[in-house]
């Protein structure tokens, strides 16, 4: 079989109120790998749903290699020849490799057999992974695999369907560089079997290697397509939004000499171990390093959502031994989960509610609480954090991840912290929600407040934070003290462990 | 680009925003509410002496004894968890009563003392056992299903132990006021099933321990995250419930004269059946009692209106399935429909 061939013809899909696809025609072509950009509320996932079956377009033509398609469901979809790898991992932990990429459809001993025949199984599904040059055993159990690994597994089980098309829904918005890297490998020699590849990201970087097009969606319309070389970050980022500028940290944002948090020797076996670092009044810290260094654990630790080994902890003046998360709260330190959705938001309450969920006893009055208490709360942070809500009694599990990543914000903001952790806060959302939580951010050290900010978008760190520690295997392995003169590779350098200092 | 302002300055001009427009009522809120008013109407030109005085306050006789657990079942139900102990507790905290109450004045104190000290008794093993059961659950992550079905057996158990398997009937005529006696010609239970109602009802929606158990049901991990107790919600959830089945234990000995170790079987699912009628869910986080409160008139005025229709006890049965199905569905479909906007 040649190249595939996907054409999309007028595809609108309207729900009430809304155009989330409006006359959207594009040509994907096989053989080449397209990244489909936009920020949220673009159409992006209308057009994942449209293509994958889960929803039915309006109006509007779907064709591969020129025979025109119509899905009743997911299951046309597979049966046309497309595929799509979520975000979110479908794969079953406690089988192996091989149980997973097969089920379903496992070979049996013979016609009519109801026995397994694991052997086959397994030779089936190690020639899947040579030909996509993965090198991860099949007996493999899913639980013992990275989440990097885990997707290239959901990848490889999308491939052995043989598909024409691929979707890839933001494969890498939860791995680390160098799972990225692997993963592109795997882009890479698929792009070699003639199948159309649409990989939905986020980050405008880690497309490059890999892209050949860059398509642009905006308020459910096509704005285009460019061949890669031609795509400056200024042409998407254009693209994208109309007109944005950059921004970089406000020059009058100064570390006072206060010290608001003592770290020193802090340690958790397996974790981390040896940390100490002072975090001063108004000061920005960040903390770079890899999936898996430990920063989200470490954070956890001051915070008392997991128990620490040793070490010693001095917030505002206090000395902690053994911090919960209520100890915390009450001495001034507030965070925001890297996983804002399990641990951050309960996503059945309403945003009202979750705005109110670490100050519950201070929101109501001597244990009293109710809509009238919590109301005026809920107007003050959605006005203050620019959350765009149109009913604040909605269930929270209704906003954009952007959105949502303000509520969490504000409820921990409006516990009256000292010191914030920011945990990954701009993870899954879009530039214009990430300006607005660099924004928050500057305007707490403006206001005396410290911040330590955790991310995996190394720019980010540069362009929000006075001050960088970089973190490797549990232990902090070297300072950046100038970000805004520091360029990114010397960063990426750095946290790859090549000059460590 | 706009600027995020988070010193407060435009925080006055956000309060002073319009509220959202929302319809203050909604039909599809009151669905229950309509399909028991139906009823009610039916019954009562069908089934003969449904609309009596007597035929109501009979219904509500019976109503408040499963309805009173069923409100502290809400709350469980709420919190993610399930109590399957009640009915078994029913039993064992009757005959606990009785046994004492016998004892004690066969030692020669006064009727009034012995009871006094067996109702504080049964109150205090309720609640060191659902504060047990919320320990066992928070620290060692054991299913309350389990650790309340070894409950359930305890409770049988224990009831049969204390009496020997007999009835104790040591209660004098005062005592037979709380399971007989009326006020203004209204049964003293449904004065208790109203209390407990208003009370669960005003916890659920205006204290922070309501609020609380709402917030744990919803995701444990991310109110523990915020720094909400959520040991102490559900050691205090565990016990509300068995301090209600003790009100409930109280009123049933009053009404049989005694304690006997065979009542309350199967009283459990009444009572969650009640609660699924009133649309608690039981995956955690949402319910609301007065949803409670109508499902447990529901299933009364049902099993009431049938029974003077002379319809044959195991269809009864069979109705309740349809009951709990029916509930079930509708409300799966409107919140499907929610969901899709």
């Amino acid at each position: 079989m040649g190249p595939a061939k996907l054409e999309i013809s007028n595809l609108t899909k309207a729900y009430p109120g809304v155009l989330a696809l409006d006359d959207f025609s594009a040509v994907f072509d096989g053989g080449k790998v397209y990244a489909l950009l936009g920020k949220n509320g673009s159409g992006k996932s209308t057009f994942v749903k449209c293509l994958s079956g889960a929803v039915i377009p309006t109006s509007g033509e779907i064709r591969i290699d020129g025979v025109e398609v119509n899905f009743k469901g997911p299951a046309d979809a597979n049966a046309a020849g497309i595929a799509v790898v979520y975000q979110e991992l479908s794969l079953i932990l406690d089988f192996t490799v091989a149980e997973n990429i097969m089920l379903g459809r496992f070979p049996t001993m013979g016609p009519g057999s109801i026995t397994v025949d694991w052997k086959k199984t397994n030779a089936h599904v190690q020639d899947i992974l040579t030909s996509l040059r993965i090198d991860i055993p099949v007996t493999a159990k899913i639980s013992d695999l990275s989440v990097g690994q885990r997707q290239v597994i959901e990848i490889a089980k999308a491939m052995s369907l043989n598909p024409r098309v691929l979707l890839l829904d933001e494969p890498t918005s939860a791995l680390a560089r160098h799972e990225i890297n692997s993963l592109l490998e795997v882009v890479r020699s698929l792009r070699e079997k003639g199948v159309a590849i649409i990989f939905i990201t986020h980050k405008l970087n880690e497309i490059r290697g890999v892209a050949d097009y860059v398509t642009v969606l905006r308020d459910g319309r096509m704005v285009g397509s460019v061949p890669i070389d031609v795509a400056t970050p200024k042409v998407i980022v254009d693209m994208m939004f109309g007109e944005t500028t950059l921004q970089n940290r406000p020059a009058d944002l100064k570390v006072g000499e206060e010290i608001r948090l003592k770290v020193t020797n802090l340690r958790r076996r397996d974790k981390y171990e040896d940390i100490s670092f002072d975090l001063r009044a108004g000061e920005i810290l960040g903390i770079a390093g890899m999936l898996g260094a430990g920063r989200s654990e470490l954070l956890r630790g001051i915070f008392g959502a997991d128990a620490i080994d040793g070490g010693a902890i001095v917030l505002n003046g206090t000395e902690v031994k053994r911090p919960t998360v209520k100890r915390m709260k009450d001495l001034g330190l507030a965070m925001t989960m890297e996983n804002r959705k399990e641990e951050g938001l309960i996503q059945i309450m309403s945003i009202e509610d979750n705005l109110c969920l670490a100050s519950l006893n201070e929101v109501g009055q001597r244990g009293f609480l109710s809509h009238f208490l919590q109301a005026p709360v809920a107007e003050k942070w959605i006005g203050r954090l620019q959350i765009k809500v149109s009913d604040a009694l909605q269930e929270v599990q209704s906003l954009s991840g952007g959105n949502q990543q303000k509520v969490v914000v504000g409820n921990w903001l409006n516990t009256d912290p000292k010191v914030v952790f920011f945990d990954e806060p701009t993870r899954g959302i879009d530039i214009v929600a990430k300006q607005q939580v660099f924004q928050i951010m500057w305007d707490l050290s403006r206001r005396g407040l410290s911040v330590v900010f955790v991310s995996s978008e190394l720019e980010e760190l540069l362009e929000v934070c006075h001050r960088i520690l970089i973190m490797e295997a549990g232990r902090f392995i070297g300072e950046v003290r100038e970000p805004e003169n520091t360029p990114i590779e010397t960063l990426y350098a750095m946290c790859m462990g090549e000059t460590a200092k | 680009m706009t600027t995020t302002d988070t010193t407060g300055r435009t925080g006055n001009q956000a309060a002073r925003r319009a509220p959202a427009s929302r319809p203050f009522f909604k039909p599809s809120d009151f669905v229950l509410e309509a399909i028991l008013l139906v009823i009610i109407v039916l019954l009562a030109f069908t089934a003969p002496g449904f609309a009596s005085w007597d035929n109501a306050m009979n219904i509500l006789r019976n109503a408040a004894m499963t309805g009173i657990i069923a409100f502290g079942m809400t709350f469980v139900l709420i919190l993610g968890e399930i109590d399957i102990s009640v009915g078994s507790g029913l039993a064992f905290h009757g005959c606990l009563l009785a046994v004492v109450t016998e004892s004690m004045t066969n030692a020669g104190w006064s009727a009034e003392t012995a009871v006094a000290i067996g109702v504080l008794l049964c109150f205090g093993i309720a609640i060191l056992a659902g504060m047990f059961t919320g320990w066992v659950r928070h620290a060692l992550a054991v299913p309350t299903f389990i650790t309340t079905l070894a409950w359930m057996a305890a409770f049988r158990g224990g009831a049969y132990l204390l009496t020997g398997s007999f009835p104790v009937t040591p209660y004098p005529e005062w005592f037979f006021f709380f399971g007989s006696g009326a006020i203004f010609g209204i049964p003293f239970q449904a004065f208790v099933f109203l209390l407990v109602f208003v009370v669960t009802w005003f916890i659920s929606r205006y204290t922070v321990f309501g609020k609380s158990a709402y917030a744990v049901g919803g995701n444990a991990e991310s109110a523990r995250l915020s720094g909400i107790n959520v040991l102490g919600v559900r050691m205090a959830v565990m016990s509300m419930i068995g301090v209600f089945t003790v009100l409930s234990a109280i009123m049933v000995s009053s009404q049989i004269q005694a304690g006997n170790p065979t009542v309350g079987v199967t009283w459990e699912f009444t009572v969650i059946t009640a609660c699924v009628i009133g649309g608690v869910s039981l995956m955690g986080g949402k319910g609301r009692v007065w949803g409670t409160f109508v499902g447990v008139l529901f299933l009364s005025i049902m099993l009431n209106g049938m029974t003077l229709l002379n319809i044959d006890e195991y269809w009864q049965y069979v109705a309740r399935a349809i009951l709990i199905l029916g509930a079930v569905l509708i409300y799966q479909v409107q919140a499907m429909n929610a969901r899709r906007g």
